[in-house]
């Protein structure tokens, strides 16, 4: 196995450099220093900044310096946008942020759809099954951003007035878990019944599947009642499909949300990225990128190793 | 090979197992007639049916609700305050009033064709009506508000020149689901972005289910070195966030000379839609690849390219049909998202636009739905549809998907 994991870490090295790489060539299609300098600097002075700022240099000892930054895991550069704070330091603040609102808004999303999955493949056909998968449809059709801005218009606003005292926060953030439900909670829900109607289906079609094999025949023959087969057999076989799809979208947790963030002004990840982006604000897009991408390729490899670990069926080579 | 006629090859096609079971479905078919219906109207808006001048001229007062509802007393008489006198005051007062007043224009209105004396008379009739109704205080208990105000609606429609026929038409088209806070007609908005949404749609899934498909179809058939650089290629890109990447493409373009075209949004949705149409033809072409067809072609010598193109592509031809469908909503879907972060569609409406704009203006804390619920209702129906399509497309010629 050692060897297993050995050789895909190896395989994926050049993943990760090609990421890199081309996270760095396609942000700099754009010039940073007009905007950091303002459009009446002289060009002796873009200079001196582009100089500073290291973006004089050719593009591949550009690489070198953010590789060598990346191995080392030296993020202490300075922010360009934000002068006195290191890249680090912004991404330590806004990646628990981040995981504040994604890791309950998945642990939700995850343990709702399983239920309705479920209910759903076992009444497969009947009119339950039908009006559950017909409501996912329905939820699917609608734009993320629908749900985030009535979700804030209702959630916020108008149950704030209606009951005289702000439940949830419209705007804003503050650190401290006491008060994540008033921060952070209204967005949860919100990214709950997004992904909901994805993650049913999902989990509908892994459970139908599950229900068609000769195990549950056997069972069935046996007389084990249906609750038995329900949570017993069938969730057990159905594990792998859902630890896969858990696993690959943990990595996807730290970059948050982009859309719910700056609607609701949560200073995650996804906000401080799209910050960066529009600001070309280069060492943060780019460790970020480097961070995900290892985190993504060692989730793969995780994933693969699990399915070993859970199933003695499945031979690592 | 032998080679029929183009129509008994159509009669073949619709009668396979795979497309009886689709004609079945009710639901499908009712997706495609809808689809269908949007296809007309997008080549309709293309055919200049609705222009994009129609989208974004004034055709009335800011933020007036759809369906030619009753308004509240201040908001009739901030319209018709603002709606034909302003602009005609203005005329009036120009040094050349005949030729200000020829080009005053609220949509397809115009100035009636009255003499400027005429004009001028109703105008004054209007304004000292509106200093009246200005120093009302209290516009309910006012007894002879309402009077005043019918009759200051009348004067200021006395301005307009009455339209007919197929102007009346539009007009009254224009004005049915409201205006959004520039005065622009919300109806032409949302029907124009169909066309927009089409288009974005239908070149983004095309453009990704070919490259996805030859990529996935090369990789999974030659394997080798081939396999490894594209798979290496779409783990890549399928290691940065999806919405990240759709945003660095999309603003790399914004200095550029393409940024008021929808090439940036093509690129962005390209780059990173082709990678699930490669994954799934390539795992197909792995399966065809040991079938005895192949192995046949293979062993009467055809060129490996012939093969792969005249053999393994087209009997992947069912998954690329999913994908398509399955793309052309993700486009549509992801529009809308770059289009709020100002980073898609410029220059004409969207329904992204739409709905940024319903958010930024702040539309919705106003209680105004008219312009984000019309951009929702007509995104949701085609989207619908469409997921309906994919359903049954999935059911009939891939039912073992997971």
């Amino acid at each position: 196995m050692w060897v297993y994991i050995i050789r895909r870490v190896l395989y994926n090295i050049p993943v990760f450099l090609a990421i890199v790489l081309l996270v760095m060539v396609l942000l700099r299609n754009q010039d940073p220093v007009p905007g950091l300098l303002g459009k009446n600097a002289t060009q002796q002075e873009y200079d001196s900044k582009r100089h500073e700022l290291g973006l004089d240099r050719s593009l591949l000892v550009q690489y070198g310096a953010l590789l060598t930054e990346i191995v080392t895991f030296n993020f202490d550069r300075e922010m360009w946008t934000q002068s006195g704070m290191t890249v680090g330091e912004q991404l330590r603040s806004a990646i628990p942020t981040s995981l504040a609102l994604t890791l309950p808004a998945l642990a939700l999303t995850t343990l709702i759809s399983i239920c309705i999955g479920m209910l759903s493949a076992f009444a497969r056909g009947r009119w339950l099954d039908k009006t559950l998968v017909f409501f996912a449809v329905l939820g699917m059709s609608i734009s993320f951003l629908v749900y985030i801005i009535f979700g804030q218009y209702f959630g916020s606003y108008q149950l704030g007035r209606l009951l005289g005292r702000p439940i949830f926060a419209i705007h804003g953030y503050e650190m401290g878990w006491q008060n994540w439900a008033y921060y952070l909670l209204l967005p949860v829900l919100i990214s709950v019944i997004v992904a909901m109607g994805y993650d049913t289906r999902f989990y509908r079609a892994v459970m139908v599947e599950e229900t068609q094999k000769d195990y549950i025949t056997t069972a069935r023959a046996k007389g084990a009642s249906d609750r038995k087969i329900m949570f017993v057999h069938m969730l057990r076989n159905a594990m792998i499909p859902i630890i896969t799809r858990i696993m690959i979208t943990l990595p996807f947790l730290v970059t948050g949300s982009i859309l719910l963030e700056t609607f609701f002004g949560i200073p995650g990840m996804g906000n401080v990225l799209l910050t960066a982006i529009l600001n070309n604000d280069f060492p943060v897009v780019e460790v970020f990128a480097a961070i995900f991408a290892g985190m993504f390729i060692v989730s793969i490899i995780l994933t693969d190793v699990l399915y070993a670990l859970f199933d003695p069926r499945v031979r690592l080579q | 090979m032998i080679s029929r006629p183009i129509s008994s090859r159509l009669r073949r096609l619709l009668n396979t197992r795979e497309m009886r079971k689709l004609r079945r479905d009710k639901g499908a078919l009712c997706a495609l007639l809808v689809i269908g219906c949007y296809l007309l109207i997008a080549l309709a808006v293309m055919s200049n049916l609705i222009s994009r001048q129609d989208c974004t001229q004034v055709i009335g007062s800011n933020g007036m609700p759809g369906f030619f509802l009753e308004e509240s007393r201040e908001r009739r008489f901030e319209n018709a305050r603002t709606s034909m006198l302003k602009p005609v005051l203005r005329a009036l007062g120009h040094p050349d009033p005949k030729a200000a007043l020829a080009d005053v224009k609220l949509g397809r209105w115009r100035v009636a064709e009255k003499s400027l004396d005429e004009l001028q008379q109703i105008t004054d009739d209007a304004v000292a009506l509106r200093l009246i109704l200005n120093e009302s205080e209290n516009l309910d208990e006012e007894p002879q508000f309402e009077a005043r105000l019918v009759e200051f609606e009348r004067k200021t429609a006395d301005l307009i020149k009455p339209l007919s026929g197929w102007d009346n038409f539009m007009q009254n088209a224009a004005l049915l689901l409201g205006t959004d806070a520039q005065g622009r007609s919300i109806f032409f908005r949302g029907v124009y972005s169909i066309k927009v949404a089409i288009q974005i749609g239908v070149v983004t899934a095309i453009v990704s289910v070919l490259i996805g498909a030859v990529l996935g179809a090369a990789a999974g058939y030659w394997g080798g070195w081939v396999d490894s650089l594209i798979v290496w290629l779409y783990t890549t890109f399928s290691s940065i966030p999806n919405l990240v990447l759709l945003v660095v493409i999309a603003y790399a373009f914004t200095d550029s000379d393409a940024k008021d075209t929808l090439l940036p949004v093509y690129i962005a949705f390209c780059s990173t839609f082709w990678i699930g149409t490669c994954r799934v033809i390539r795992g197909e072409t792995l399966k065809l690849k040991e079938q005895e067809y192949i192995q046949a072609a293979q062993t009467a010598g055809f060129g490996s390219w012939r093969i792969l193109f005249r053999h393994v592509l087209p009997n992947t031809s069912h998954l690329m049909l999913i994908n398509f469908s399955l793309l052309l909503i993700g486009a549509i879907k992801s529009e809308v998202i770059l289009s709020f972060l100002g980073l898609g569609v410029k220059s004409q409406p969207s329904w992204g636009v739409m709905i940024r704009d319903a958010g930024n203006n702040g539309d919705v804390m106003t209680g105004f739905f008219w312009q984000i619920g019309t951009a929702t209702a007509f995104m949701f129906v085609l989207v619908l549809a469409f997921n309906i399509l994919s359903d049954a497309l999935q059911d009939a010629f891939d039912p073992k998907h997971l």
